[in-house]
């Protein structure tokens, strides 16, 4: 069985039809595409998968569980963690506890015990710290782990939010345009680290994106969405062989 | 900020919580050394008591302001609260309880839990509102809060408890019934259980609560909430809890100070001086100017901005005019980029520093 299959998403805003019967299948250990001109609807998918909307049709399931309808805290604990096309970082917080921020739910102990400073506090905090640190390591942020993340450079933003969404250990990371705004070089080391994060935490992908070489080169399967509508689906050379999908983007 | 070193004995957080924690223990020691050798005159006594008090609020306003993100404007009205009901016990227990160990720790759970309570209740419908919204609300309470208490008359007898919002003739009781609250005249008879050495206790407790719950799993959620909500969310972060944990501690502390303040008098009354929205403006002008999310600052802020009109006194109708020029100065100093920019440069000398020592030492090893 796929690991999130959506059934009929649809939403609309007012007379609008945003989305409108969204189909996917995305097995295990996937890198999915989702692309299609500006205004498709493919952020709005994304919202639908997390929460932020709720789908005025259509279902998803999440490894066998129904997802729609559920509240945004809800579906991460499920196992959808997402990152945003407009960075949100904790800004005025430390690069560590930003990360600290996305394990709030996986080592918990009582607030009374963070108070009073009790033995379960030290404990579940040196967890904490070594997993956060295990985390910024693989993306090379070890070394900036007390600057606030503010400070951070553009493409280390973006990583740091992959870590911390990477914290909430789910099982389908959404990633929402990750490489806008970034020079090719880091558009190339950001290709890596996608791979890279696919290979070492064995997750399933589906990443919104722009940037065809990026598509082109990591993205095993692509969904092509134009005016709400799945426009093609498939494999990435065929789907992107399309003279459908060709005609949407340059036009006729 | 980020640029300094980690220090390899202690953790950021921790030596700067240790720094706050000696800074009001310091301040302790100078105060009662001063009034050891008699120079200390009965005015700056007097001042002793709401010197602490005002740090609780200061400190307690921060964590709603500075940590959580949301501008609230009726801190006094929780102070209100807490100071009425702690009140409430002390004079109805003062024959019974006789011993102000036992009844000045029940009194003041009573005023925080109390005061934690309306946070909660206020906290559920209006922590949904954000920035402007919730400050009119929260307004708005703090005054309600004083109006009711300004106007209820409570009287108990042999039959029971009475309570009227007209008069205490109204009241309709007994020969023997006692009167607790007297409308706008307030509470009278309040044993002056708290003094300066309790205010200290008091400001250090609330710094050690205060400090620890930012540096814990849920201060962290809270400061989550403060910098991004979305992202919050979608970490698994639940908005609505975090926000009236946040929101009733504040409220707690609120209301200890409250206690503290009731019982440094003998009588209590609502009056718009004590607990009015001029209050609630003057403890965010503490926050403000301390550094939102300081602290330390918040202390030092709420204790020069307090001790200033006092000290003063001798210019008279100058007083006032002296004390917006400090308040301009202390905003310019901490907001203008050239003196920020010459705080970093002093910072990084201190960084400079310390890593000379930290080579010295080695080299000593």
């Amino acid at each position: 069985m796929a690991l999130l299959e959506a059934e009929n998403l649809s939403i609309t805003f007012g007379g609008l039809k945003a989305v409108d019967n969204f189909n996917v299948k995305i097995e295990k250990g996937t890198l999915y595409g989702l692309i299609g001109p500006n205004g498709a609807g493919k952020t709005t998918v994304f919202n639908l998968l997390t929460g932020v909307y709720k789908p005025t049709e259509g279902k998803a399931t999440l490894d066998g569980t129904v997802i729609t309808g559920k509240r945004t805290i809800d579906i991460n604990k499920a196992g959808i963690a997402r990152t945003f096309q407009n960075i949100r970082l904790f800004s005025q917080m430390s690069v560590i506890d930003n990360v600290k921020v996305g394990l709030h739910n996986i080592y918990k102990y009582s607030t009374a015990s963070g108070i009073f400073k009790l033995p379960s506090y030290f404990k579940k905090e040196a967890e904490m710290e070594k997993r956060a640190m295990e985390l910024l390591d693989v993306f090379d942020l070890g070394s900036e782990r007390d600057y606030l993340s503010c400070n951070l450079p553009y493409g280390k933003q973006r990583k740091l939010e992959i870590a911390r969404a990477l914290a909430t250990e789910p099982k389908l990371l959404l990633l929402d345009e990750p490489a806008a705004g970034m020079n090719p070089n880091e558009t190339a080391e950001l290709m890596d680290t996608i791979r890279f994060v696919r290979d070492k935490f064995d997750m399933t992908i589906l990443l919104i994106e722009h940037d065809m070489r990026l598509v082109a080169g990591i993205c095993e399967e692509l969904t092509v969405l134009n005016f709400g509508q799945v426009l093609c689906q498939g494999k990435t050379s065929e789907v992107l062989q399309d003279p459908k999908v060709i005609t949407a983007y340059l036009g006729e | 900020m980020s640029s300094k070193p980690k220090s390899k004995l202690l953790k950021k957080d921790t030596r700067s919580d240790l720094i706050t924690y000696a800074m009001v223990l310091v301040a302790f020691a100078v105060v009662e050394i001063i009034q050891a050798t008699g120079s200390m005159t009965s005015l700056m006594r007097g001042l002793l008591v709401p010197l602490c008090m005002y740090s609780i609020l200061a400190v307690s306003l921060n964590l709603v302001v500075g940590i959580l993100g949301d501008l609230s404007l009726g801190h006094a009205g929780f102070m209100c609260v807490g100071a009425y009901a702690s009140s409430i016990f002390s004079v109805c227990t003062r024959e019974t309880i006789e011993n102000p160990w036992i009844r000045f720790p029940i009194a003041l759970l009573i005023g925080g839990i109390c005061a934690a309570i309306f946070g909660i209740l206020i906290g559920i419908p209006v922590l949904r509102l954000k920035g402007d919204y919730l400050a009119i609300v929260t307004l708005a309470f703090g005054e309600i809060i004083k109006n009711i208490l300004c106007s209820i008359y409570v009287g108990y007898d042999s039959k029971g408890i009475h309570m009227s919002f007209e008069s205490e003739s109204s009241l309709g009781m007994e020969m023997d019934g006692k009167l607790i609250i007297n409308g706008p005249l307030g509470i009278n008879g309040t044993p002056t259980d708290s003094n300066f050495i309790v205010g200290i206790v008091l400001l250090l407790i609330t710094l050690f609560v205060v400090l620890n719950f930012i540096h814990s799993r849920a201060g962290r959620a809270v400061m989550s909430l403060r910098d991004n909500r979305i992202a919050a969310e979608s970490v698994g972060i639940n908005v609505t809890k975090y926000k009236l944990i946040a929101f009733s501690l504040s409220a707690f502390f609120a209301g200890i100070a409250g206690v503290l303040y009731s019982h440094n008098l003998n009588v209590l009354a609502a009056t718009s001086k004590n607990f009015g929205y001029n209050m609630s403006i003057m403890i965010l002008v503490f926050v403000v100017l301390g550094g939102i999310g300081n602290i330390r600052g918040s202390i030092i802020a709420a204790c020069v901005l307090t001790a200033l009109p006092e000290v003063l006194r001798d210019l008279k109708d100058y007083r006032m005019l002296m004390y917006a020029i400090v308040l301009i100065v202390m905003m310019i100093i901490t907001s203008s980029p050239k003196l920020v920019s010459f705080r970093e440069k002093y910072g990084l000398r201190q960084f400079i520093k310390t890593k000379m020592a930290n080579r010295w030492t080695k080299e000593v090893q």
